[in-house]
């Protein structure tokens, strides 16, 4: 054998060596799991980006967890009583929680993370704004109190998406506005952080003194069973890509898929299909400041008129299993279904709209939608509907932007008349970005003002869903915003895999058969 | 040489100045915020203008930029908004993979674009000259995406050979590592390799209608060594400048190739900090993409003299 051709062979065998070994490492533990791209800061209480939120549930805990019906559990807390009318919250946390940095949980590490999330928290305001004191009244005790009871609180607290999840206290006092830095990702959760690599990866390794509760695991609910030693999430942007890696072995998981592949994977034997349970809308929000639209409710129910909904679901998500043609906001099945209003979701009457649009003084004045192209789903309705609008006589003229910019032009009221985004699963009527009179589209009739004191300031369910089929029914009055329809994202997984969370992607009580 | 030399740095820094002039100020004229991009959606104004605050990037541009120039000066490229981590290191770990992707891609542009080139230029006219720059042209026209997601459904998917995606560091797994990059390298090398190709061909076939040439030819000179000492060495001047331009495009131009193979290299790193408008990335980025011109290109331009030294340098 001459000496090159030894030195290839040798060459070889390391290769093969270091496959092996590689290979072994991923049988010993880790699951990776390839996400759609590179996460903002993980401070998941500052941000409401999914893909920070996915790797951020592992590592941070919130006091209530939703279970598989979006029924805010216990999670941190143990027992919570409601006094004063519902103007006083008194939470019991649980004993002998650790932190990553094994130090234990206490009232003032809560009482610091909510004081925090209330000044800066991306969802912060819906709770705290009303909040007169938050107080640890005892080591694992805390006490708030509000000028206003608001029926939604538990929810409001039960997820860490722009949520008030727990830090310790030095670090929740210590980072202000400012999103933490890595080296102070310390949470409660199964699994604490350990490194990110920009564009390779974020790796979390198995908390070893983590506490699960006693309780059956439900959704984002009950215990939190570590199966795995390491998570890697990788980003993964190009779709294809994604589904081929879990076809190759190369991720366990992966997410986002899009709908042209759907049938083709449903036979797939190499992966498992894994639909979310919880339904994402899209949304065009009317300009209620400004503009052409901005209390012309006649104009806006004449642009619903022209409309059919089912052809911009079927361009933009595909096969029927992806998407539903549902007029009510929350879906069939949870407690907040409404049929109000729902003739007026999705006529598809040409002839009607031009007429209302007449009635309502429209010349043919372009409207300018607002929409991005980082999200092809949002294009892809704004293209259909643009379309349909403009056989009603309606003239619109779409503005086609990058998400960075879309965000930025929507708080400037002057820019536009339409926008187009998407909203995910709210398990209650407060969390609906459009009832917030603060966000873009402004939508603050006197109407509105009434029904959102009512919805937020009562404590009885009943009465809390009379209120709500009250607003679905205004929603479809005045046109704030229009639901395109349910669509539901779904992911892919090695058919190895066991224990998939029904609510979305949470690698705890995940294991390998 | 040395006057050249001199000449060819101070032109080179006077460009490193009105390029990172350009890159500040288009950055920050187009739209957008990286605040809100960071914030999210449910952000309200309050918070927006203090985290803009905290952040510097409430102050006049003027300002924003000569604090930049002065911390770039002293080496520090500023702080990722995103990474919260140091504009360098970041930098730092994107091109490690785009540099090997980059000259693993150059092996392959070689090792095929030279031979295949010599060979359709020898064999100038034939069938085996129209099928190779049939290829070539085929190579070049499709698009590296298609081309990118086919090698890894055949290699990865199907046959199980190679990664799909992903590069982990050869400073993590050892040289090992380096399999990562065979599909990247071999997408990317597609359409340059025909590039090159497409020039060996068309150089050698200009050397070779040369006087010397045929003289070489006259005095009895075996074929292949005309090629070889008279004909491609010649040819090869104008091939070596493409290499230049080549190499130091492949590090910008391997966007696409990243993108769908998910590497952590400087191409995908642009586009995604652009999208999310972490300017101290962009910034950092295109200032290390120009000086990685600018310093190829010169030293393209000094190398002429070495491959031919009746090259007189102005």
């Amino acid at each position: 054998m001459t000496s090159g051709l030894r030195l290839l062979t040798r060459a070889a065998a390391a290769i093969a060596t270091v496959m092996f070994l590689n290979a072994q490492a991923g049988a010993a533990g880790t699951l990776r799991d390839a996400t759609i791209g590179e996460p903002p800061p993980l401070d998941v209480m500052l941000t409401t980006a999914d893909v920070a939120s996915v790797i951020g549930r592992h590592i941070f805990e919130t006091l209530y967890a939703w279970d598989s019906t979006y029924t805010p559990q216990p999670l941190l807390a143990d027992s919570d009583r409601v006094e004063d009318g519902g103007k006083t919250i008194i939470i019991k946390l649980r004993e002998g929680v650790l932190f990553h940095n094994g130090k234990e949980l206490t009232a003032k590490d809560v009482a610091a993370s909510m004081v925090r999330w209330g000044k800066f928290g991306a969802r912060g305001k819906l709770l705290m704004d009303a909040a007169t004191s938050v107080e640890a009244t005892g080591k694992y005790e805390i006490t708030l109190k509000l000028s206003a009871p608001n029926g939604a609180w538990k929810n409001l607290i039960a997820d860490v998406n722009g949520g008030l999840v727990i830090y310790p206290e030095d670090i929740a006092e210590k980072a202000g506005n400012k999103p933490i830095e890595p080296k102070d990702y310390i949470g409660t959760g199964p699994y604490k952080f350990v490194d990110w690599r920009p564009n390779r990866y974020v790796e979390v390794e198995k908390f070893d003194k983590y506490k699960p509760r006693t309780e059956k695991s439900d959704g984002y609910a009950g215990a939190r069973i570590a199966e795995f030693d390491k998570i890697r999430f990788i980003p993964v942007p190009d779709v294809g890509t994604r589904v081929s890696g879990v076809q190759a072995g190369d991720y366990d998981y992966a997410e986002m898929i899009s709908g042209d592949l759907y049938d083709n994977l449903s036979k797939d034997k190499s992966v498992q299909v894994h639909r979310s349970n919880a339904p994402i809308f899209g949304l065009f929000f009317m300009n209620s400041k400004e503009g052409i639209l901005k209390d012309n409710y006649k104009l806006r129910r004449a642009i619903q008129t022209a409309l059919d909904k089912s052809q911009a679901l079927r361009v933009a998500f595909g096969p029927k299993d992806l998407w539903s043609a549902e007029g009510s906001i929350f879906p069939k099945g949870t407690a907040w279904y409404s049929t109000a209003g729902v003739d007026g979701y999705s006529p598809h009457d040409p002839t009607k709209a031009r007429e209302l649009a007449k009635e309502a003084g429209y010349t043919g004045t372009p409207i300018r939608l607002l929409v991005s192209t980082n999200y092809q789903a949002h294009y892809d309705e704004a293209s259909v509907f643009t379309r349909q609008l403009a056989d009603a006589g309606i003239n619109v003229q779409m503005m086609v932007v990058d998400w960075a910019t879309l965000l930025k032009m929507r708080g400037q009221a002057e820019q536009w008349d339409i926008f187009v985004t998407h909203h995910g699963f709210s398990p209650d009527p407060v969390l609906l970005t459009f009832i917030n009179a603060s966000y873009p589209g402004w939508w603050d009739s006197p109407e509105i003002k009434a029904l959102r004191v009512e919805l937020v300031n009562s404590s009885d369910q009943a009465a809390r869903k009379a209120t709500w089929d009250k607003i679905q029914a205004l929603i479809y009055e005045q046109v704030p915003v229009m639901k395109v329809g349910d669509a539901y994202t779904y992911d892919v997984a090695s058919p190895k895999l066991t224990g998939l969370n029904p609510n979305g992607p949470a690698f705890w009580n995940v294991s390998t058969k | 040489m040395w006057s050249y030399a001199l000449k060819r740095t101070g032109t080179t820094a006077l460009t490193l100045v009105a390029a990172s002039i350009v890159v500040f100020a288009f950055i920050h004229v187009i739209p957008g915020d990286p605040i809100y991009v960071l914030l999210g959606d449910t952000a309200t104004p309050d918070q927006i203008e203090n985290l803009r605050h905290e952040l510097g990037l409430d102050q006049p541009i003027v300002i924003q930029y000569l604090q930049w120039v002065g911390h770039a000066l002293s080496g520090d490229l500023g702080h990722s908004i995103f990474f919260q981590a140091p504009v360098l290191s970041v930098i730092a770990d994107g091109a490690e993979t785009s540099t090997l992707l980059a000259t693993i891609t150059m092996v392959w542009v070689v090792l095929i674009g030279i031979p295949i080139g010599v060979i359709a230029a020898v064999r100038h006219g034939s069938w085996l000259d129209q099928g190779l720059s049939g290829a070539a042209m085929l190579m070049a026209s499709v698009p590296t995406f298609w081309v990118g997601l086919y090698l890894i459904l055949i290699f990865a998917a199907t046959l199980g050979w190679l990664p799909s995606s992903g590069y982990p560091s050869i400073f993590d797994g050892g040289l090992g590592n380096l399999r990562y990059l065979i599909l990247p390298s071999l997408t990317l090398a597609a359409p340059n390799a025909a590039l090159i190709l497409r020039l060996t061909r068309a150089s050698m076939l200009d050397v070779s209608r040369e006087d010397y040439v045929r003289a070489a030819r006259a005095k009895g000179i075996r074929p292949w060594q005309v090629v070889r000492r008279h004909i491609l060495r010649n040819a090869l001047l104008t091939v070596v400048s493409a290499f230049g331009f080549t190499f130091a495009a492949l590090l910008s131009e391997a966007v696409v190739t990243e993108t769908v193979f998910a590497l952590p290299g400087i191409g995908r790193l642009v586009v995604q900090s652009i999208l999310r408008r972490d300017y101290p990335v962009i910034q950092g980025i295109i200032l290390v993409i120009v000086v990685i011109y600018l310093l190829v290109n010169l030293i393209v331009d000094l190398t002429y003299r070495v491959l031919d030294p009746r090259v007189e340098l102005q």
